[in-house]
């Protein structure tokens, strides 16, 4: 709107820092993030001065903790996507050690899996930076519009290799936001994080790669059609999956993992309605307020969730939900704080949620009409299931935590009403909660404001215009999802539980990682071209040089003996003295009897030599008057 | 080249370090005490340090020995010779500093050095060389003084080894042999010229000849380079060889190869000469397959000495692969992945003879636990791992960064895509084979899953290498760092070098 929002507040280049030169930016949309990152981190913070109190490397812990902020204040910062990169990478590594820190199998099978996504997915990325590189000549985000709209606008070969960039990036963005089908990092690598790690890996590391996607979308793919259906599609997906899978988990942080994945397929649609909105020449602003409202949305909600869970773990160092069910009951701070969270997952109206989940689901709604295609229908039936998906899934977590008691060790529980924790962070904990209705409640001031200061990020020059959220139309989408909601939750407890018990129903070999990616990638992969290469490594130059020293020994040998062949084969023949095996050995003896022995012997040895001598020189007349006969007549 | 001016300066770095080692070898004071080889052997190196800075700031040339009117022995140095001589001599100091701790647990601590200091003589000739001829005889000598710190075990393998590396470096080198003698009889002048003293009408008529003396050329050299087919001296000569040798052979020696190929390919035969041709594609195949080949190995590889020497089977290859592209980014990438995949080398082999001294344990799957008894080395291990796999901001991103942007700008056809590709799967293996060290060292959790050996804790006491060995991995990790960060005015450098070849 104003245009003062939509210029940078600063811009600056780094000349050949780090290679080809870094790249800084900050404006609106950044600010929101940086501020986000800022409060993240420091309510985090405050929360793990008791939540590591116990642990013995927690120095570790605090290097790691503050490496990650820097590293994700870069990416947020980065105004290339070559300084993306390598925040993005050092980001990777530093948030690996929160996730092995525990130094338990299970934690450390789930660090490989978060390293091996993170190398994997960075790597596809460099791959498509390469090509964009290439493509485009430059990596600065606000350089690559005209010249990618240029090249899309010609099509051709290069308008496909630029589509593969962006499908490279989209895989390597992807693959740290959480987009099926490379989610399979969270629902293993934030049970086993520190709480708040995992608060800080779901709430925005897993944003630095939509921050990515972002820009890839609206600064590469501006108002392509297919890639906004791609981003869609993947969205509804992701979206539809991470929220099946949140229902079936009855471990307390895996389900709020699952559940990050499905929210991330909300901010995926997002993204992929305001590009397919943009193709179509409609007004985008709905789902890029959308998209933007429920990053800032989730971030909140799953710092409070996780610290939360950290609350939890710290005190009975379980996270089984038949293990902690009751342990929230008679206090009220957490109860609160866990409300809010859930609350405002679930979109009920009155907390932030519900904002950015309207406005989405308008998106959808609009495009749909445009379209007039029953597929929209689907997708906001998906949305809506989802929507009640996540109802259910955080109404079963409430229910165990706050209401249901605990057949056993209720008493205990009961008990540390008091000592659970310090009022630090329970202070921290409640600022951050009490955020959610704060924005949902007023979303006229808070969140449209939000919006016009973020959106010119995504399109620059959108029009704002204020949206009634609490109207009837926008009340009966969330009323249906709530309403879902209520009816999955009866299923859960139908048959997701049995003898007043939360049962994992899901089988367990419904794993894409165990399934799929850990046999190809360690074994199949490794094991054949491992293979291949042994033999090329060991026989390649092996054979050859023993077949030629073989060859050439033989060849060698008989040209040795060519000569000798031919004696031979004269005394055999012509000469006849066949030197029969009897007759050699007294032959072999003779010549040691006397000198006159000796003498005979040498005479005959002359006498033979002599006479081979003739019968060789007549060989090479005869050669070489055949020869002569042969040059004289011309045959050759 | 009759009249040149005579720089006798240049003659001084190679013959310091040679007579240094002669001493050594032959001198009677030097058999029994050890603290005096030392001595010899420091004050030599940072001698040599200095005397190399001032050949390389005064530059110039000189005949070394004329043979007959068109055979001269002739030192000259250019812009190459300032890279390959000042790596070498710096890397061959941190490298003693460092063998001096590690070779006092060995015999005949002497002999090591004496032919230690004798190669870095050798190897300076052939960086100062100026013509195809005299680089030929130093990279002769280079193999046959080389073979000594091979050797130094004297154990069953170690003699294997040395053979086995003596029949690659000769085969390689005979089948280069070949190439200089077909190019000696088409040119009348071999000296190393910027952009190749080749032209049109000498190759008219024999291109067939010529293009097949340029492949034997780049096979052969490509063999001290562990190019494929000729790469299988390496993995098997590095693991028998002391830490320090294996350092300098893989960092160093294998660049020799490279440094052969780069004078043949852009200072006598002409980068334009084989733009497009058959030979451009097999070379550039030969490479990648290496590439792959090397890293898959690596990752199979259970004896870490082992996997790093098939790391530099791997690692040497970019650098093959970024000239073989012939395009100026290329150029400049692989130029300084010389530089940085040498600094690299020679720290992981470093670490790894670190390790091998303070806890005598070899196999990878071995070190788990690490971080608790050499926090400092794993540490620098991890990050030079990272350089290694090119994670941003250490060196090795950098120089992949324009290996892969100058090969997708060459006209190379399929090979321009397919070549980064090749690049990243083998920085994926590159992780997979060096960082479960680290994570495993690191995070030895509280059972060992895997069923890895671990690291008893009774001995889990901080227990470093001493400072001597500490002092050169820190200086090379810092390089890794420091490179990676501010590479802008090397590039600079290597650009200008870039310019004037192509």
């Amino acid at each position: 709107m104003t245009n003062s929002l939509e210029i940078p507040f600063f811009h600056v280049y780094l000349p050949g820092l780090c290679g080809p030169g870094l790249t800084f930016c900050l404006d609106g949309f950044r600010l929101i993030y940086l501020t986000v990152g800022m409060i993240m981190w420091s309510v985090s913070g405050i929360f793990s001065l008791e939540y590591m109190a116990h642990y013995e490397k927690r120095k570790r812990y605090y290097v790691f903790f503050w490496a990650t902020f820097l590293a994700t204040m870069g990416v947020f910062l980065s105004g290339d996507f070559y300084t993306t990169f390598l925040f993005f990478e050092i980001m990777s590594f530093t948030s690996y050690v929160w996730v092995a820190f525990d130094e338990k199998p299970e934690s450390l099978r789930a660090a490989q899996t978060y390293l091996a996504v993170a190398v994997i997915g960075g790597l596809t990325m460099l791959m498509g930076l390469f090509l964009l590189d290439k493509l485009c000549g430059t990596l600065e985000f606000e350089a690559l519009l005209p010249k990618a709209q240029e090249i899309l606008k010609t099509g051709g070969p290069r308008a496909k290799e630029l589509y593969t960039a962006g499908i490279l990036m989209l895989t390597g963005f992807g693959a740290k936001a959480g987009c099926f089908p490379l989610h399979i990092w969270l629902p293993k690598a934030h049970p086993v994080a520190p709480a708040p790690a995992s608060a800080l890996l779901s709430g925005i590391l897993t944003k630095t790669g939509v921050f990515g996607l972002i820009v890839v979308s609206f600064q590469i793919f501006y108002g392509e059609m297919e890639w906004g259906l791609l981003v869609a599609v993947l969205g509804l997906t992701t979206m539809f999956w991470g929220a099946f899978l949140a229902v079936f988990s009855i471990n307390l942080k895996r389900t709020l993992a699952c559940s990050s994945v499905s929210q991330i397929g909300f901010i995926l649609t997002g993204i992929g309605m305001g590009s397919l909105l943009l193709a179509t020449g409609e007004d985008p602003a709905l789902a890029i307020r959308g998209t933007l409202l429920h990053m800032i949305n989730h971030s909140l909600f799953k710092l409070v969730l996780f610290l939360c869970a950290g609350a939890v773990f710290m005190n009975l160092h379980q996270l089984d939900l038949n293990q902690i069910r009751g342990f929230g009951r008679n206090k009220p701070a957490l109860c609160f704080c866990f409300f809010t969270g859930a609350a405002g997952l679930a979109g009920i109206p009155g907390f932030s949620g519900y904002i950015s989940k309207t406005l989405l689901h308008e998106s959808i709604v609009e495009y749909g009409a445009y379209t007039g295609n029953i597929g929209w229908r689907f997708a906001e039936w998906i949305f809506l299931f989802s929507g009640g998906m996540t109802a259910a899934y955080m109404t079963k977590l409430f229910i165990a935590l706050f209401l249901e008691k605990n057949p056993e060790k209720q008493m205990e529980f009961d008990q540390m009403k008091k000592s659970y924790i310090k009022p630090l962070s329970k202070g921290a904990l409640v600022a951050a909660a009490l955020l959610i209705p704060v924005f949902g409640l007023t979303p006229g001031i808070t969140m449209d404001g939000l919006t016009e200061l973020g959106q010119s990020f995504f399109v620059p020059g959108m029009k704002t215009h204020p949206v009634a959220y609490f109207s009837l139309e926008n009340l009966k989408g969330a009323a249906i999802s709530i309403a879902i909601g209520g009816g999955l939750y009866g299923l859960i407890r139908r048959f997701l539980m049995a003898d007043g018990k939360y049962i994992d129903r899901l089988p367990k070999w419904l794993d894409l990682e165990n399934l799929i990616y850990r046999p190809i990638l360690e074994k199949a992969l490794p094991g054949i071209c491992g293979t291949v290469c042994k033999y090329l490594d060991k026989y390649v130059v092996s054979i050859p040089v023993t077949l030629f020293l073989q060859a050439s020994a033989l060849v060698c040998r008989s040209m040795d003996h060519m000569a000798d062949g031919v004696i031979l084969l004269a005394r055999h023949t012509t000469h006849s003295q066949i030197p029969s095996p009897f007759q050699k050995q007294k032959k072999f003896a003779f010549p040691m009897s006397g000198i006159k022995g000796r003498l005979i012997h040498l005479c005959s040895l002359v006498e033979e030599s002599f006479s081979f001598g003739l019968m060789l020189f007549s060989i090479g007349l005869f050669l070489t008057i055949g020869y002569l006969l042969v040059v004289f007549f011309g045959v050759l | 080249m009759f009249h040149m001016e005579q720089h006798l300066h240049l003659i001084f770095p190679v013959i310091l370090p040679v007579i240094a080692g002669a001493a050594l070898l032959v001198g009677k004071p030097f058999r029994e005490d050890k603290r005096a080889g030392r001595m010899v052997l420091l004050s030599a190196l940072g001698l040599e340090l200095v005397l190399v800075a001032q050949a390389l700031i005064k530059g110039g040339g000189m005949v070394l020995w004329r043979l007959t009117g068109a055979m001269d022995l002739v030192f000259q140095i250019d812009e190459i010779s300032v890279l390959f001589a000042a790596l070498t001599s710096a890397v061959w100091l941190l490298v003693g500093i460092y063998g001096i701790s590690y070779m006092s647990h060995e015999h005949r601590e002497n002999q090591f050095f004496g032919w230690y200091l004798i190669v870095l003589g050798v190897l300076i000739g052939l960086d100062f060389s100026g013509n195809l001829l005299t680089m030929y005889v130093f990279y002769e000598l280079m193999t046959l003084t080389s073979l000594p710190l091979v050797l130094h075990e004297r154990t069953h393998q170690a003699v294997m080894a040395g053979l086995k590396y003596l029949f690659y470096s000769i085969a390689g080198a005979f089948l280069a042999l070949f190439g200089i003698f077909f190019l000696a009889g088409i040119t009348e002048s071999l000296a190393f010229t910027p952009g190749g003293v080749m032209s049109r009408e000498i190759i008219a008529g024999k291109e067939g000849l010529f293009l097949a003396a340029v492949l034997c050329m780049l096979i052969g050299f490509g063999a001290k380079a562990g190019m494929f087919p000729l790469h299988g001296w390496l993995p098997t000569a590095h693991p028998e060889a002391p830490a320090p040798a294996s350092a300098v052979l893989s960092g160093i020696i294998t660049k020799s190869g490279v440094m052969a190929v780069i004078r043949v390919v852009f200072y006598i035969v002409g980068p334009d000469h084989i733009r497009g041709t058959w030979v451009q594609n097999v070379w550039i195949l030969l490479s990648l397959l290496t590439v792959f080949m090397g890293s898959m190995l690596a990752y199979k590889e259970p004896v870490l000495k082992k996997r790093l020497a098939y790391s530099t089977v791997s690692q040497v290859s970019y650098i093959l692969f970024g000239l073989s592209v012939l395009n100026p980014l290329a150029f400049a990438g692989a130029l300084s992945h010389v530089v940085f995949h040498s600094l690299i080398k020679n720290a992981l082999f470093l670490c790894s003879g670190a390790v091998i001294t303070v806890t005598g344990r070899k196999r990878a799957g071995e070190m788990r636990g690490l971080g608790k008894i050499m926090p400092k080395t794993l540490f620098c291990y991890t990050i030079v791992s990272l350089g290694l796999v090119g994670i941003p901001p250490l060196c090795g991103f950098v120089s992949k960064w324009y290996l892969a942007a100058g090969a997708l700008s060459s006209d190379t056809g399929v090979w321009s895509f397919l070549g980064p590709v090749v690049l990243l799967i083998s920085a994926l293996l590159t992780a997979g084979y060096l960082l479960p060290i680290s994570l495993n060292g690191f995070f030895p959790g509280e059972e060992t899953p895997w069923g890895d050996t671990c690291i008893p804790e009774e001995q889990g006491k901080k227990k470093e290498a001493s400072l001597n060995m500490l002092l050169p991995i820190g200086i090379l990790t810092a390089g890794t760092v420091l490179f990676g960060i501010f590479p802008q005015s090397f590039f600079h450098t290597l650009f200008g070098i870039a310019e004037r070849v192509f």
